[in-house]
């Protein structure tokens, strides 16, 4: 059986009147029934529009796929009509938004838009459609469903809303859900009890999930495997243990470095990558991250590294990542910008 | 979330009859009702009390209108029945217990054309505006939807549109078309529909950009599905305010046109006419002018007034 999805080279890039901006650049991964991937990155990286791809959100034009290919079950979903794709849309592939706050319709009962999907796919009566509606939501863990699928949204709490999203996107049962930093607008405590909801889920479901977040910790628990990128390109990926034990560049090492972690007795202050995210319109030549990079070599300004297998299953686009002296770096607790790095303390 | 805090009694209960009452324990730290959206726009437009006065001033001058054949012919008199009689003693009577607002120069009732006035200048400001808000929406939210050309082209014609002095407009239309009172509100209608389309287009921008609107192209929804079901009943609001008070300014355009006899034409009674017949009068028999004079200005105000209070009422913003 194919995998349920397969992104493979993909460019996404926007032709805008200032110029081309190649959001998404050559990103590649494949994902099992019941996995998790986490896309981890900056704002800017490209990790949502690599949701967007998938779910054929983006505006075209000014988005346009170069080059590359998406498959759904080994079946392209760049080749589909429309209508095909929109019956995958809500159906087999699911998406939960950032803000659950602006993402329900505030005109419409709760209950209502969660049948809705039923509606639109399933061809389910409204009546069928509204029984379903409550029982997701009871799923979802809102208590007196039956009445709360009766209140709008703006009757229900920022994580509640996040719930009901969640029961929107799964209504179907599809085999995909992409969740598009489903936590980021919500309390830490209710961050913790959505997660936990989304495992569960998929526990019982065996749906696949995209993870998209800024936040390592998000994913630290959930996923299976993990994509780094970094100015529209994937600059790291590989199981999650892998990369969070054994990080093949200094890019991620320097996102985990700047995790506030009470397991370890820390020093102090924490170790933030210097410089911000680069404009996706002038990349930096060679490596895109080569100005931020502590251990930046001459060869970083004029080569673009490719992404490549360092170990089983284990990709870095890194120049050195093949050097297990360089990576040993890594892992050695020492502060990405500590004094004793090349790029010194600023 | 602020709410404000109200007696249970004063809660309207859910014009559709659901479950607009269902009291709620205290979850996740909540405690509110259940109401709708509906139920909470009528709420906010009772307490503005010039809209209410507006909204009852409609609601008389329209049973007036619906009503006037089963009583104003036999207590007022006929409305375009001349009185033919050589001495024309009924002609330019002042008020009186026989005649409420007097008569005019033929002998007619005024209070009888007034109310009969009533008929044609609601008709024309529904009709008119249903045919403006018919044409707007549907090319407002093309161009607003599917933008880039269609925007331009659409948008375009509007500013045509709106580049000719409306009267001039509206007469050379009806100069074509004819006179009368159909093609008084189809005129009216077929020149007002830009306002409504660049006032839908700006809201449905607005929504556009919301996240339930990508939330639903996500849920598989198809382009109609969104517009009619998701864009749409968010930015009707802008739309039952203007159209509200349009109706006034249908109702004046009407009165305008009859004014200079381009619209319904004498014996039939309306406002505009009966304005227009009076001008020679003015000073002789100013009830001649008063009375309908008097008619537009309530109506059209009314019109206005509840308007206004809808804004107030339908803008979600001011709740939260």
């Amino acid at each position: 059986m194919p995998p349920v999805l397969e992104v493979d080279d993909l460019h996404m890039h926007f032709f805008t009147r200032d110029g081309v901006v190649k959001a998404v650049d050559g990103v590649t991964f494949t994902l099992q029934a019941g996995e998790t991937l986490g896309v981890v990155g900056e704002s800017g990286s490209g990790k949502s529009v690599t949701a967007l791809s998938i779910m054929r959100l983006v505006p075209e034009p000014p988005g346009k796929v170069v080059s590359g290919d998406i498959r759904f079950k080994g079946q392209s979903i760049l080749a589909m009509e429309e209508k095909e794709q929109r019956a995958l849309r809500g159906n087999r592939i699911a998406m939960i938004f950032q803000d659950p706050m602006t993402s329900l319709n505030p005109v419409y009962r709760i209950g209502k838009q969660i049948a809705e999907p039923l509606r639109v796919h399933k061809d389910m009566s409204k009546a069928d459609a509204w029984a379903a509606a409550v029982k997701l939501l009871d799923q979802v863990g809102i208590p007196q469903a039956e009445e709360r699928a009766r209140h709008y949204p703006h009757e229900f709490s920022g994580g509640m809303r996040q719930r009901a999203m969640i029961a929107m996107a799964l209504a179907c049962g599809p085999d995909i859900l992409i969740a598009d930093e489903p936590t980021t607008a919500l309390d830490v405590t209710i961050q913790a009890q959505i997660l936990e909801l989304m495992v569960e889920i998929q526990k019982n479901t065996d749906s696949a999930i995209i993870m998209i977040t800024h936040d390592l910790g998000v994913v630290a628990d959930m996923a299976d495997h993990i994509l780094v990128m970094y100015g529209g390109k994937p600059v790291e990926y590989g199981r999650a243990d892998e990369v969070f034990y054994g990080p093949l560049h200094p890019y991620t090492w320097g996102l985990l470095e700047s995790l506030p972690r009470h397991d370890v007795d820390d020093k102090g202050a924490l170790c933030p990558i210097k410089g911000q995210p680069p404009s996706l319109i002038t990349l930096p030549s060679g490596c895109a991250f080569h100005p931020r990079c502590a251990y930046a070599q001459s060869t970083c300004k004029s080569k673009v590294p490719p992404l490549v297998e360092i170990a089983d299953g284990h990709l870095s686009s890194c120049h050195f990542a093949g050097d297990p002296q360089f990576v040993a770096q890594f892992t050695d607790g020492a502060c990405y910008v500590g004094e004793d790095a090349p790029g010194g303390r600023s | 979330m602020a709410r404000d805090i109200y007696e249970p009694s004063e809660i309207p209960s859910a014009p559709d009859g659901g479950p607009a009452d269902i009291a709620i324990g205290d979850l996740e730290g909540f405690t509110g009702k259940g109401r709708t959206l509906r139920a909470d726009a009528f709420r906010r437009l009772r307490k503005n009390k010039l809209a209410v006065a507006g909204l009852i001033w409609i609601i008389i001058v329209v049973l007036i209108a619906i009503t006037a054949d089963l009583w104003a012919p036999y207590w007022l008199g006929d409305p375009v029945e001349i009185d033919t009689t050589q001495v024309a003693e009924q002609s330019l009577q002042p008020p009186s217990l026989d005649h409420p607002f007097g008569t005019d120069k033929l002998g007619r009732d005024i209070a009888s054309r007034v109310v009969y006035g009533a008929r044609v200048s609601l008709m024309v400001g529904v009709l008119a505006v249903a045919i403006m808000v018919a044409i707007g929406l549907i090319t407002g939210a093309i161009a607003a939807y599917y933008g880039g050309i269609w925007d331009g082209l659409i948008m375009r014609t509007a500013d045509v549109f709106f580049a000719f002095p409306y009267i001039l407009f509206a007469v050379t239309l009806i100069a074509v078309l004819g006179k009368g009172f159909q093609n008084v509100f189809i005129a009216i209608g077929v020149l007002g529909w830009p306002s409504i389309a660049r006032v839908f287009r700006s809201s449905i921008l607005g929504i556009k950009k919301n996240e339930y609107v990508d939330a639903a192209r996500a849920m598989g929804a198809s382009t109609y599905r969104i517009l009619s079901r998701h864009i749409m009943p968010n930015s009707i609001a802008p739309i039952i305010v203007y159209a509200t008070m349009t109706v006034g300014g249908a109702i004046l355009g009407e009165a305008a046109l009859s004014f200079l006899g381009m619209g319904v034409q004498p014996p039939d009674p309306s406002w505009g006419l009966m304005l227009s017949d009076a001008r020679a009068y003015m000073f002789t028999a100013p009830w001649l002018m008063i009375y309908p004079g008097l008619a537009i200005l309530t109506t059209v105000l009314a019109f206005v007034l509840l308007g206004d209070g809808l804004r107030d009422a339908l803008d979600v913003k001011l709740k939260e």
